[in-house]
């Protein structure tokens, strides 16, 4: 089968809190479906496996230039990653990224956070970005910084309790992830700071 | 992480144990248990099972079920991974290898080498519960 196609081009990937998508440029062919296969080689295949290459069935003969490759880099090594393009018969040579990728480069974001207080206590709502997401959440005294205290959330659960809190001053809270497998954090969110009322939630 | 490898092994444990015929034997598991092993020589022996599972395991364990092969290779590249790690233990003597471990992981080849390649491959992959279960009781 001559190669009658070009092989997909700007072939990247756009990684951001562990979530991986693979993208291309669309290989145009005038009133033709262009279909696209993807496949990955991880480290081991690399160097145990002879270099053999896995095709990711959800992105087999697709029309998308996007590939959801989340699944199949599941590890902190680097891999390899490929497209080619198929019209009818024809069928073009392999696309391959340039340069590996490794997940531990994925870009981290501040959690998105809300921080309630319920009468005297000081509550905080924590997004849900997936098992492999842990929060080290900070909170203090406004005006007393130097008492800061802190608080790692492994799970997230619908609320987390974080104290009680006196009448009076406003109570400050921001927060950043954490993710084990590639032993890095985010930023950290937003401060928001809240004050206790007699049971009512105020916000600042 | 090993809680990767755990979610990737669990994911086919049921398929991969099913391709194993052969219930008498253990690769891991036979005359003793992993579990009789000294504190001493963990490091040790996880260093050497993790070597073995790279080195021998792994790339006989093709299926022409695509989703298992690409649940054996997350595994395989996450033990890859940790494999690195415990190396580097080992090239700083933080993972010394007694006699006793020695002896254990011994053991483990002569089974392993007991069988054919690919059913010895097969039942090391369905096995790796025990590995996971003996490494997390050890932490």
């Amino acid at each position: 089968e001559d190669a009658l196609l070009p092989a997909p081009q700007n072939i990247s990937i756009l990684s951001t809190n562990m979530k991986h998508f693979l993208t291309w440029s669309p290989v145009i062919v005038q009133g033709e479906t262009v279909r696209y296969s993807v496949e990955f080689q991880g480290e081991y295949e690399r160097e145990y496996a002879n270099e053999s290459w896995i095709p990711i069935c959800e992105c087999s003969l697709i029309t998308a230039t996007v590939c959801n490759i989340t699944d199949d880099i599941s590890a902190t090594v680097a891999y390899n990653l490929r497209v080619r393009a198929d019209v009818g018969v024809g069928r073009s040579e392999w696309g391959t990224l340039e340069g590996f990728f490794n997940r531990i480069t994925t870009s981290l974001t501040p959690p998105l956070m809300k921080v309630i207080a319920d009468g005297y206590h000081l509550l905080v709502e924590l997004e849900d970005m997936g098992p492999a997401f842990q929060f080290c959440v900070l909170y203090w005294k406004k005006g007393q910084e130097s008492r800061m205290q802190r608080k790692v959330v492994k799970e997230v659960s619908s609320v987390v309790h974080l104290d009680a809190m006196e009448a009076g001053p406003d109570y400050c809270v921001k927060a950043q992830t954490y993710v084990e497998a590639i032993n890095r954090s985010s930023s950290f969110s937003q401060t928001q700071c809240v004050r206790a009322q007699g049971g009512r939630s105020v916000w600042l | 992480s090993v809680t990767e490898i755990r979610s990737g092994f669990t994911a086919i444990k049921a398929n991969i144990q099913a391709r194993d015929p052969i219930r008498t034997l253990s690769i891991l598991s036979y005359p003793h248990s992993l579990h009789r092993v000294k504190s001493s020589d963990r490091c040790c022996i996880t260093h050497h099972l993790f070597n073995f599972y790279v080195d021998k395991v792994f790339k006989h364990c093709k299926t022409e079920d695509s989703y298992v092969n690409r649940k054996i290779s997350s595994i395989a590249n996450s033990f890859l991974s940790v494999k690195r790690k415990l190396g580097q233990c080992h090239e700083q003597n933080k993972c010394m290898c007694g006699q006793e471990s020695a002896k254990k992981f011994k053991q483990i080849l002569v089974n392993y080498e007991g069988l054919n390649v690919t059913s010895a491959a097969i039942k090391s992959l369905g096995e790796l519960d025990i590995l996971l279960d003996w490494m997390e009781k050890s932490r």
